[in-house]
């Protein structure tokens, strides 16, 4: 439904935008996930009017709830940019359509950590403790949501079916955060930048949580670009990226966003990422199938 | 005790005790449909928006349950526990989950208490029962979970189905809670006006009773004295209303005016009458003391013109004797009722006896049978003298009656209206034209009679507060009787 939804969007923004291409510079259109807390509208729409002021054109952040659906709007040329995971970014894509663009510095490192939780109250202080009970994703195509947690499971030769009772996607870190906290789940896995976030602005709900496992440093969620953007308008959006730290309007954004900077670096920064997935192998259909309900 | 039976009850309490009966009883049974109807509204109300929120819920719900979206299930049932109410009734979501056609947890709004994936636990006999209910439900039903107490609630559920395959159910609980506060506003309202009504209207029916009963008391004084004879100066009850109590207190009204104006007449009349007797007593007496004294003067003055005629002397000196005596007796009969009343006379029924003698010797020759019956108790007490007097005056006039002879018969008795004496005679009868002045004085048939016989009899009756009647028919007889009190010992 959602798939024919974006491609009827994509089909309007075709026609249209093609007429209208010469008078109107078609504005570049920024993909956001989940890796962004949720509730910052404003704050988006205002980050939105910067990257607009510093590129020289219209930039609009496009939401979506799931990593597969702003993947799947970039590889129809819907989006230009976006900010996704290190899992999506390192799966195999053939052609390639996707260039780093950059990479957010966090805690000084373009590193982050993927976080097991549990409830605050919880009696489980380790992942094996964890077996038969609730676990919540965030993403089935999310790195510290997803993929992490399952090497731990094949660590121990079991699969989500076979080691948890029942295991739930909530989309989004926040919300894993939240259905933890709630007793939903007994226990997620969550983006180590936001749970760090919400700690600092939601104190109540990060407070009802507890880490109790923490994955080794992965190369942060990267900016990246589509293949067939003018390089001339990439270059512009790095370097408008790259000096928001020098520039004090732009430095109210990265604190906004609890980041230090935003700097250039490799792909080589999501090799563990791209090992990882390997290992683990593609998503299992059931996954796949899911977005298509 | 009696006093306690209704019956004997104040009608100035019965009344408004009565009307506040009604009015509470009316006022109450209204407020108690108004309550319930209203009850029932809110009730309906509920069971409606019960039916809407899990429906709300469902709507979403297969979708989420097919992925196994347990998140969004939860998000779901959060938002809408959240929501705040826009209508008449606040609700309170106690509880609400969705379970898989297998009943398991897919979703519930206490989370740690009930986890996902495993089988609800109902935790008692009603909730087993209503998870069986609702398990079975395959169109959206209402289960009461104790509706009817403030600590219930209403279960809405809802099955889910996707391609008409059975995928499990929503169940959403709205407190009771809201609904009682609610209802126990609306009871409060409905009682408290109810019950401003009732001492309105218990006020107000007191107020009228007062007024009803204040004529009904004052026209039952007024009764009460004209039964005692206090008629001259009944109070007058001041009409309040055109209605039948109004009406009656101007039929009293009359009825005492018309009485006291009657009791002047009759005052009147009496006196009138005593004038008159008076005057008939007068001119009895000139009349009958006349007639001798002509004959004596007449006498005196044929004696003066031949003084010394001894036959003449010898001649008239009997008549005058005689017309003396004739003046003496019409004189000792006026005064005798002073004379009597002046000895007040004690005497058991063995005086009787005397008049018995004083008959016999009265009939002399005459061929008169006297029966005799006295009855009376040796312990009986009256005034003999009196008695003697009356019997032996109304004993003469039979014998007198009876010149060819005939039978008196006499009887004395005691029953409930005291001494009773009857004199009966087969003598000729009383004309009717003369039975009304029987009594008066100086009425008399008989050529030498005074005319006062009777007339003492009926002084001396009179004198003891006893009655005396008279039947008598002519050509059959005569039947006096006399009922005089017993004396007081």
């Amino acid at each position: 439904m959602r798939l024919r939804v974006s491609v009827l969007l994509l089909l309007l923004a075709g026609f249209g935008g093609t007429a209208a291409a010469e008078e109107f510079p078609k504005p570049l259109r920024f993909g956001l996930t989940a890796v962004v807390v949720k509730e910052n509208l404003r704050f988006l729409d205002r980050w939105a009017e910067y990257i607009s002021d510093k590129v020289g054109r219209p930039v609009e952040f496009v939401r979506r709830r799931s990593y597969r659906e702003i993947m799947n709007m970039m590889s129809s040329e819907d989006l230009d940019f976006a900010w996704i995971c290190g899992y999506p970014f390192v799966q195999k894509r053939d052609p390639e359509f996707l260039e780093l663009l950059v990479v957010p510095v966090f805690d000084g490192k373009p590193l982050y950590q993927s976080y097991i939780i549990v409830h605050a109250d919880s009696p489980n202080h380790d992942f094996d403790q964890l077996r038969n009970k609730v676990f919540a994703y965030s993403d089935p195509e999310s790195n510290s949501g997803f993929l992490f947690p399952q090497t731990l499971l094949m660590k121990r030769r079991e699969t989500s079916k076979t080691f948890f009772r029942e295991t739930f996607f909530t989309f989004n870190h926040a919300d894993t955060i939240e259905a933890v906290a709630e007793g939903v789940a007994d226990g997620g896995a969550v983006d180590s930048y936001i749970w760090e976030y919400m700690k600092v602005f939601r104190p109540e709900i990060t407070s009802q949580t507890r880490v109790i496992e923490m994955s080794p440093a992965f190369g942060f969620p990267p900016l990246v670009s589509r293949a067939g953007v003018d390089p001339r308008v990439v270059s512009r959006m790095r370097d408008v990226f790259v000096d928001m730290a020098n520039d004090p309007r732009g430095q109210k954004f990265l604190e906004g966003l609890m980041l230090d900077r935003f700097a250039t670096d490799t792909a080589k920064l999501y090799e563990s990422i791209r090992r990882m997935a390997e290992k683990v192998g593609p998503a299992p259909p059931w996954l796949t199938g899911m977005e298509k309900k | 005790m009696k006093l306690l039976h209704p019956r004997s009850w104040k009608l100035a309490f019965k009344f408004p005790l009565a009307i506040t009966a009604v009015v509470t009883g009316v006022g109450f049974t209204i407020g108690a449909v108004i309550i319930s109807q209203d009850w029932q509204r809110l009730h309906d109300e509920l069971n409606e928006k019960t039916l809407l929120i899990a429906g709300s819920v469902a709507a979403a719900a297969p979708e989420a349950m097919l992925r196994h979206d347990h998140w969004s299930l939860f998000q779901s049932l959060k938002k809408m526990a959240s929501r705040p109410a826009r209508d008449s009734i606040e609700t309170t979501v106690i509880t609400a989950m969705v379970l898989d056609a297998d009943g398991k947890v897919m979703a519930h709004l206490d989370p740690t208490s009930h986890p996902l994936a495993l089988p609800f636990e109902p935790s008692n006999a009603l909730e087993k029962y209503l998870l069986k209910e609702a398990r079975d439900a395959r169109v959206p039903v209402i289960l009461d979970g104790g509706w009817s107490s403030r600590a219930g609630f209403l279960e809405g559920v809802i099955p889910v189905f996707s391609d008409e395959k059975y995928l499990g159910l929503v169940r959403v609980r709205l407190s009771n809670d809201e609904l009682f506060l609610k209802a126990q506003r609306a009871a409060l309202t409905v009682l408290t006006v109810t019950l401003v009504l009732v001492v309105l209207g218990s006020l107000l029916g007191a107020y009228i009773s007062h007024r009803m009963v204040r004529s009904l008391v004052a026209i039952t004084e007024g009764l009460e004295a004209v039964s005692r004879g206090e008629v001259a100066d009944v109070p007058l009850v001041p009409v309040q209303d055109n209605d039948e109590l109004g009406a009656l207190t101007v039929a009293f009204n009359r009825m005492a005016v018309e009485m006291a104006e009657k009791k002047l007449l009759e005052q009147e009349l009496v006196v009138a009458e005593k004038l008159a007797a008076l005057g008939r007593i007068t001119a009895g007496v000139a009349h009958e003391v006349n007639n001798p004294l002509a004959g004596l003067l007449n006498c005196i003055d044929t004696m003066k013109k031949h003084p010394g005629d001894t036959e003449i002397l010898e001649r008239y000196l009997p008549l005058l004797d005689k017309g003396l005596n004739r003046i003496r007796s019409i004189v000792e009969g006026l005064l005798v009722e002073f004379r009597v009343e002046a000895v007040p006379d004690v005497s058991d029924p063995s005086c009787l006896e005397h008049v018995r003698e004083l008959i016999r010797a009265e009939i002399d020759e005459n061929p008169i049978d006297i029966l005799w019956e006295n009855n009376l108790g040796s312990s009986v007490r009256f005034n003999g003298m009196q008695t003697q007097q009356v019997l032996l005056n109304i004993m003469k006039n039979s014998v007198q009656a009876m010149p060819e002879g005939g039978k008196v018969s006499f009887r004395s008795y005691e029953d409930n209206d005291g001494i009773v004496f009857e004199v009966e005679d087969d003598g000729p009868g009383i004309p009717l034209e003369n039975r009304n002045r029987l009594f008066d004085p100086f009425f008399t048939t008989k050529p030498t009679g005074t005319g006062l016989g009777l007339w003492i009899v009926y002084r001396l009756v009179e004198s003891m507060r006893g009655v005396i009647d008279v039947e008598s028919e002519v050509g059959v007889g005569t039947r006096f009787r006399i009922i005089i009190p017993v004396a007081d010992a």
